[in-house]
């Protein structure tokens, strides 16, 4: 019964319906919508068990939904929350059938409501709470879980996009082809982090890291089927997506512990994952655009490439580092990079990369630095150095899993 | 719908029982809206159930809405308001015992929580 719907089909129509009805009402009227659209939800979880799930479930949803927005707009108007005006238009333009909707109108609103959500006078992690709640579906408590803050944290940041949506002159369907394309690299920017916290997050739990990335990489394959979102950026976004998706089975062990990238079993990898990831990456690389996707990209094909770890290139792949530095300067690139240097020519190498690099206090502070610092002191044989590093390392592990890997890793050998 | 030999013999003779979904006390009757993932969740469970009881299944039912009562009098104000308000949904099921109803009605997901209980009552049909 409920394979017919599909795993996440609630969370999936909550994107699309918001997006739909957003684009008909306009954005000021969100908060009505996303009411509206849980009610419909919740109305076919009460509804469909009884009788049978409607021939269309999209569009039943959709009139359920609509009815509601309509019936709360009144409600407004009536009680003088809402000048008729404002509401009028909004009531007019959600009586187009939703039977007759083609599925590209749909990604349209899906992908209008994403770069609504990418005003650059929102704060890019509320634009990041904001795309999870109104595209991805998930709720306060669950996005709190995701991102590792708290409920009224999340409340926080929704509440600051919120506010500006709600004061913003334009409405969704106003914004032009080229306001549209200016906000394209604040898209991409979106639906990377999207995807690097649940790829990066330290959450002991697989499948809650998987929704995100599998949500990023949803949205990002709608942006690439879209003339708008169609560029060599996008393409090289969703390569390094998939490569980095391909390798997500062997990075656990059975019990939920952490692997490190020497000791995961590459016969897990997701080949097929890896082809997609391959043809995007040669999509990205038509035209002569070079952005830090593609350098991350590049750098995930390399490994995904390798046979085994000591059959890797790690000269491709401190090249690749070299270039994100460039386009992308920060501390843990070049940590990075050390790490890959230390791999292609020594540990010393390695450190020398390093040298002198005073690092901002958020990466100081963090379990990478002091463990890479912790491994390549002890590969050189500064004992004294490596002990130091590797207990402020295991101080600053942000779970149990993460602890246990740095400590298997940074034993002396 | 298949019909077996055994399945409409023990409809027609099982008893058939009420079921009345009450609000109680102490519960959060309007509590978290739940999130997408927490309705798939229960949409899930509840067709597993259906399918489970299929046979005890009469009348899946419905949610109830505000009612009023016909009398010879005006009703008088107050107890019987509150009455009215505690019943949000009712079902029907058969089943061999009073006490398979309840089970029945226990395994119902969200029916049986904290502010939520069912009273179960058998219907003497004639017949």
């Amino acid at each position: 019964m409920t394979s017919r719907l599909g795993e996440n089909f609630f969370r999936h129509e909550y994107g699309r319906l918001v997006s739909m009805l957003v684009r008909r009402v306009g954005l000021r009227h969100l908060e009505t919508v996303e009411d509206a659209v849980q009610a419909a939800l919740l109305a076919a979880v009460e509804s469909w068990p009884r009788s049978a799930i409607p021939e269309n479930p999209s569009a039943w949803l959709y009139r359920v939904a609509h009815n509601h927005v309509a019936g709360e707009l009144r409600r407004q108007i009536r009680h003088g929350e809402l000048a008729e005006q404002h509401a009028r238009a909004a009531l007019d333009s959600t009586n187009d059938a939703p039977g007759g909707l083609l599925a590209g109108d749909v990604r349209d609103d899906l992908l209008r409501m994403l770069f609504a959500s990418c005003d650059d006078a929102i704060p890019i992690e509320s634009q990041l709470v904001l795309a999870l709640k109104t595209l991805c579906g998930f709720d306060v408590r669950e996005i709190a879980e995701r991102l590792f803050t708290t409920e009224a944290n999340v409340y926080k940041r929704l509440g600051r996009a919120r506010a500006r949506l709600r004061e913003a002159p334009l409405e969704l369907v106003d914004l032009t082809n080229e306001q549209l394309a200016s906000r394209l690299a604040a898209v991409q920017a979106i639906l990377y982090s999207l995807f690097t916290e649940g790829y990066l997050s330290s959450h002991a739990e697989g499948a809650i890291r998987r929704e995100l990335c599998d949500a990023a990489r949803r949205l990002a394959a709608v942006l690439a089927e879209h003339p708008l979102g169609a560029t060599p950026e996008t393409f090289a976004l969703l390569a390094l997506m998939h490569l980095h998706c391909a390798r997500m089975p062997a990075r656990q062990d059975g019990s939920g512990g952490l692997l490190l990238l020497e000791e995961q079993n590459r016969s897990l990898w997701d080949q097929e994952a890896i082809q997609i990831g391959l043809r995007w990456l040669a999509r990205a690389a038509e035209g002569d655009v070079f952005s830090r996707y593609h350098a991350e990209a590049g750098i995930a094909a390399e490994h995904c490439l390798a046979p085994s770890f000591s059959e890797t290139r790690w000269d491709r792949i401190v090249e690749c580092y070299a270039l994100l530095e460039r386009l992308a300067p920060s501390a843990l690139h070049m940590l990075n990079r050390a790490v890959a240097v230390a791999e292609w020519r020594g540990p010393s190498y390695g450190l020398a990369v390093i040298e002198g690099l005073e690092p901002p206090s958020w990466l100081l502070g963090s379990y990478l630095w002091s463990a890479v610092l912790a491994d390549l002191h002890r590969r050189c044989g500064h004992a004294e150095l490596a002990a130091q590093y590797r207990d402020a390392a295991l101080r600053s592990a942000p779970c149990q899993a993460v602890r246990t890997t740095l400590e298997r890793r940074l034993r002396a050998r | 719908v298949s019909v077996t030999e055994t399945g409409p013999f023990l409809r027609r003779n099982m008893p058939k029982y009420l079921c009345l979904q009450r609000n109680l006390p102490g519960g959060q009757a309007h509590g978290d809206k739940p999130s997408p993932a927490q309705m798939q969740a229960m949409y899930t469970k509840f067709n597993e159930w259906r399918e489970k009881f299929q046979n005890n299944l009469v009348d899946l039912g419905g949610k109830l809405g505000a009612g009023r009562l016909a009398a010879p009098e005006p009703p008088p104000d107050g107890p019987l308001i509150e009455v009215k308000e505690l019943v949000g949904g009712y079902m029907i099921v058969s089943a061999a015992s009073r006490e398979d109803a309840i089970q029945v009605a226990r395994e119902c997901p969200g029916l049986v929580r904290p502010g939520s209980g069912v009273e179960v009552i058998e219907i003497h049909a004639p017949g």
